[in-house]
């Protein structure tokens, strides 16, 4: 994980001059004939595909109204075009947010409008051909969907939803991406995105379990598949596998074992990330938010809590009681069920940093704050926690309560720059289904943005610790941080800070 | 479909059977990578085939730097020392020149 | 009448049936486009008089914009705001009948022509010296920004130069037009080049980027209330399974190994 070229980085960002094809390529790996198939897709890019294109396309955007909506609305005022970590990283034209929904609005306009069947070349329509679906799977995978843009066009039009609906449109005439396609064939057949079985799960947990026993002399559990639990934890497979990540799970775990409230993993979901989400597929999604309604049922849990991942959380939040009845306001069988099942004291789903931070406001942890004194700690917002989704049910809930946290674990805690906070947090860079080696090229320059910030938090402050709530934010800072002139391992989950201060009493009654 | 000794990869360079695995595979591997096979390498290596002939799974990479550390001793059982040896990642490059299939997800 | 006054009076009818057709239609597609999944850029607001605020300020003050970038904000609102204003000043020469007092009273808001001028030759120049705004920018897009230039130039000759039309034929020939009482218009070439392209804007509204003015509505990214635990939101197709897919939900719930 070192790097012996890396990038010296001014602290300031510019905004690039355009290079036109700087990342001009073939994209990711497609995915194989037999993960198109596992999902419902044609293997391979089917004959007719124009037709099959345009007619998904006439399907979608009679679906989403997001998608009809914002290809008629762009006034190309070019406001968006700076906003993008892919554009200010690589300078192509193409990642400017409105230049890459316009690889799908001219085919809009060419196939569904009056003056783009008329008069194409005024209103820059044009023919969906070779060259423009070579472009389309270039660059709507260059786009880690991640609404920066939308946060700053007057009409509130978000590139991810092109971007997904560009992606759906592509997977149904076979030209998928490997990355999330195979990820999603294993989630809908193990239960995670690794592939990772359940007696592997079963060891790896019996292994943390002794670990923290060594490191504190206290039996704190991690519960698997154990029926009637209080709390059906699902976190994003990557904590069990991948560090930094695996401490924060250690940090879940020493924080339900403080709060005395019994908990449990599941082996059959043991996946809060749900890909479908990327690729703009609702029944997919959907499947994958089903697998966790099964869990919360046979289980009979009275809450479901998610970890740290960033787009789970948006599904979770914002889709879960779409998709699944989970929250309140359902009326068909599962969720009537669910809702009485549920515990109605609490939303559902939480999130851990909720669970977290509603014990630390009730004063039930209590930490040794100097356990973290050797640490200046910023904190990076997951582009889809900060734009997509809530905690706690306040105004900019998803911004206070995971710094509170950090906070309440931290004596030093310090921002960077306000434009590339909160609300306007730039991506990672991996986000969206790009967190994949053959992505490398784009995931580095993608993280400039956010390198800047942090370099200039590092000069003025001296920050030493980046915290995330996200395992996509997590792995690919570990990978790209040493090409920007940082120590990987300055990248930690929050309840890994949670972890090494909170003091654990023994008298808790996990006692075995 | 590219080959590696006659045994079959995917575009990423992975085995396509675990079956097919020989040392031979994983010193040519390695080759590529510019990287010559210590016997540390070995370790874990061979660690990553017992643990996958179990569980049908590469083990996370804490289970593996502990289990380092238990054979070669504390002060390699990190992820940084194992960093050292698998520069792209113990992870990933180990699976990769242990025969194993590449780990996926937010890895 | 003469040809020419039949011809003006016939096309402005017939762009503003365009108008009221096409934006019927737009109106109606998107109303009955569902928007299955909540989406609100949050953070959003938690109850519905926040959306209303949140509409409010992207109306009025183009917040977003704003934020984005100052110098479009300035040279958009300046625009935006003009054209409001001289609305209001052209009314009284719509007005059916007796033009009530405080009518007479929009005369000054003729000088927001400059305000409109300078917007628009802002927004222009930006397509001409911002590499990224030139790199998006289709034909249509200087196209609208050079008629609207036009409009108001011969707005502005007319107003402030010295060939004015004769008022009460202005008058007659709109309001005329207002209360199917037709009549002759102006004669002078300039006043026919201003309105020409206007009603040409009005028929093309339905069928062009102008359409974010609707649009802006409907965005479900503005328009939903961030409650998605509290409330679940639902469309039809949505909770039916989709045509063709190899997702089996309803059995999702036995477990297969
Ligand atoms: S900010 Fe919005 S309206 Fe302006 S160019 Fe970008 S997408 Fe279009
Ligand atoms: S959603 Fe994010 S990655 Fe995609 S175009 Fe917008 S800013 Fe860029």
């Amino acid at each position: 994980m070192t790097n012996d070229n890396p990038i010296k980085l001014p602290t300031y960002l510019e905004v690039p001059a355009i290079k036109k094809d700087a990342m001009a390529g073939n994209g990711p790996f497609k995915a194989s004939e037999e993960v198109q198939q596992g999902l419902g897709f044609p293997g391979e890019k089917v004959d007719n595909w124009q037709q099959v294109a345009i007619d998904k396309m006439a399907e979608t955007k009679s679906k989403y109204r997001s998608v009809q909506v914002f290809l008629d609305a762009c006034v190309k005022c070019g406001a968006c075009t700076d906003k993008c970590h892919y554009y200010l990283g690589t300078a192509d034209p193409k990642n400017m947010p409105v230049a890459r929904q316009d690889l799908f609005r001219s085919v809009y306009r060419r196939h569904f409008t009056f003056a783009g069947k008329y008069f194409p070349i005024l209103v820059g329509a044009k023919d969906l051909d070779e060259n423009m679906l070579d472009d389309w799977y270039n660059y709507f995978h260059q786009c880690s969907q991640c609404r920066r843009c939308a946060v700053y066009c007057p009409y509130g039009i978000d590139t991810a939803e092109i971007s997904m609906a560009a992606r759906e449109v592509m997977n149904v005439i076979g030209a998928g991406q490997k990355y999330p396609n195979q990820i999603l064939g294993k989630v809908n057949k193990i239960g995670n995105n690794l592939g990772m079985p359940e007696p592997a799960l079963r060891d790896t947990l019996e292994d943390l379990e002794d670990e923290i026993k060594d490191d504190t002399g206290v039996n704190v559990k991690l519960p698997l598949d154990v029926k009637d639990a209080e709390v059906l934890m699902v976190t994003p497979s990557a904590d069990f596998f991948a560090e930094p990540h695996i401490d924060g799970l250690i940090g879940y775990a020493k924080v339900f074992h403080e709060s005395g409230v019994s908990w449990t993993l599941s082996s059959y979901a043991s996946e809060a990330a749900n890909f479908g989400m990327f690729i703009g597929n609702y029944d997919v999604m959907r499947q994958g938010a089903l697998r966790i309604r099964k869990a919360a049922i046979d289980l009979n849990v009275r809450r479901v809590i998610v970890g740290e991942c960033g787009h789970a959380w948006r599904v979770a939040y914002s889709f879960w009681n779409t998709l699944t009845g989970i929250g309140s306001g359902g009326s068909d069988d599962y969720s009537l069920r669910l809702q009485r099942q549920l515990d109605s004291n609490y939303p559902q789903p939480q999130h851990m940093i909720e669970f977290t931070y509603d014990l630390i406001q009730k004063n039930k942890l209590s930490f040794d704050k100097s356990k973290n004194d050797h640490r200046v700690v910023t904190f990076h917002d997951s582009c889809n926690v900060a734009r997509g989704s809530n905690m706690g049910d306040i105004k900019n809930g998803q911004f206070i309560l995971p710094r509170e946290v950090i906070k309440a674990a931290c004596n030093h805690f310090v921002e960077m720059p306000k434009n590339t906070i909160k609300s306007s947090t730039f991506c990672c860079g991996g986000g969206g289904g790009l967190l994949t080696d053959d992505l490398i090229e784009l995931r580095v320059k993608g993280a400039k943005p956010r390198m800047h910030a942090l370099k200039k938090t590092e000069q003025e402050n001296g920050v030493n610790t980046l915290a995330a709530i996200c395992a996509i934010c997590k792995s690919q800072f570990s990978k790209v941080l040493p090409n920007y002139d940082f120590d990987p391992y300055m990248i930690v989950s929050v309840h890994q800070l949670v972890s090494e201060a909170i003091v654990l009493s023994e008298s808790s009654d996990t006692e075995v | 479909m590219a080959e590696i000794l006659g045994a079959e990869v995917d575009e990423e360079g992975y085995l396509l059977k675990v079956s097919d695995w020989t040392p031979e595979i994983a010193n040519a591997m390695s080759e590529e990578d510019g990287i010559e096979l210590s016997p540390e390498h070995w370790e874990v290596i061979n660690f990553l085939q017992e643990y996958y002939k179990e569980y049908e799974f590469a083990p996370a990479v804490r289970v593996l730097t502990k289990a380092i550390a238990k054979k070669l001793g504390n002060d390699k059982g990190n992820s940084r020392y194992l960093y050292s040896l698998f520069p792209y990642g113990p992870a990933k490059q180990g699976c990769r020149f242990a025969g194993l299939p590449k780990p996926t997800g937010c890895v | 009448m003469s040809l020419i006054s039949i011809f003006f009076t016939f096309f402005f009818y017939i762009s503003v049936l365009i108008f009221i057709i096409g934006v019927s239609y737009k109106l109606v597609q998107y109303w009955n486009t569902p928007a299955p999944l909540k989406i609100p850029i949050t953070p959003a607001s938690l109850n519905t008089s926040g959306v209303i605020l949140r509409y409010f300020r992207e109306i009025f003050l183009f917040s977003s914009l704003y934020k984005s970038n100052k110098w479009t904000w300035l040279f958009g609102w300046c625009f935006h705001l003009a054209l409001v204003l001289l609305f209001f000043r052209h009314l009284p020469y719509f007005w059916p009948g007796e033009v009530p007092l405080i009518l007479y009273k929009t005369e000054v808001l003729k000088y927001s022509s400059y305000l409109l001028f300078f917007g628009l030759v802002g927004l222009l120049s930006r397509r001409f010296f911002v590499d990224r705004v030139k790199y998006i920018s289709s034909p249509s897009d200087y196209l609208m920004l050079l008629v609207l230039i036009f409009i108001t130039s011969t707005g502005m000759l007319m107003t402030f130069g010295n060939n004015h039309p004769n008022m009460l034929l202005v008058t007659n020939f709109a309001s005329g037009l207002i209360t199917f009482n037709w009549s002759e218009l102006p004669k002078e070439m300039i006043f026919m080049a201003h309105i020409f392209p206007v009603f040409c804007l009005i028929a093309i509204f339905p069928i062009s980027k102008l359409l974010h003015a609707p649009g802006i509505f409907f965005s479900p990214t503005f328009n939903q209330v961030d409650n998605a635990r509290k409330k679940r939101h639902v469309s039809d197709w949505a909770l039916n399974k989709q045509e063709g897919s190899k997702i089996d939900i309803e059995n999702n719930n036995d477990k297969k190994e």
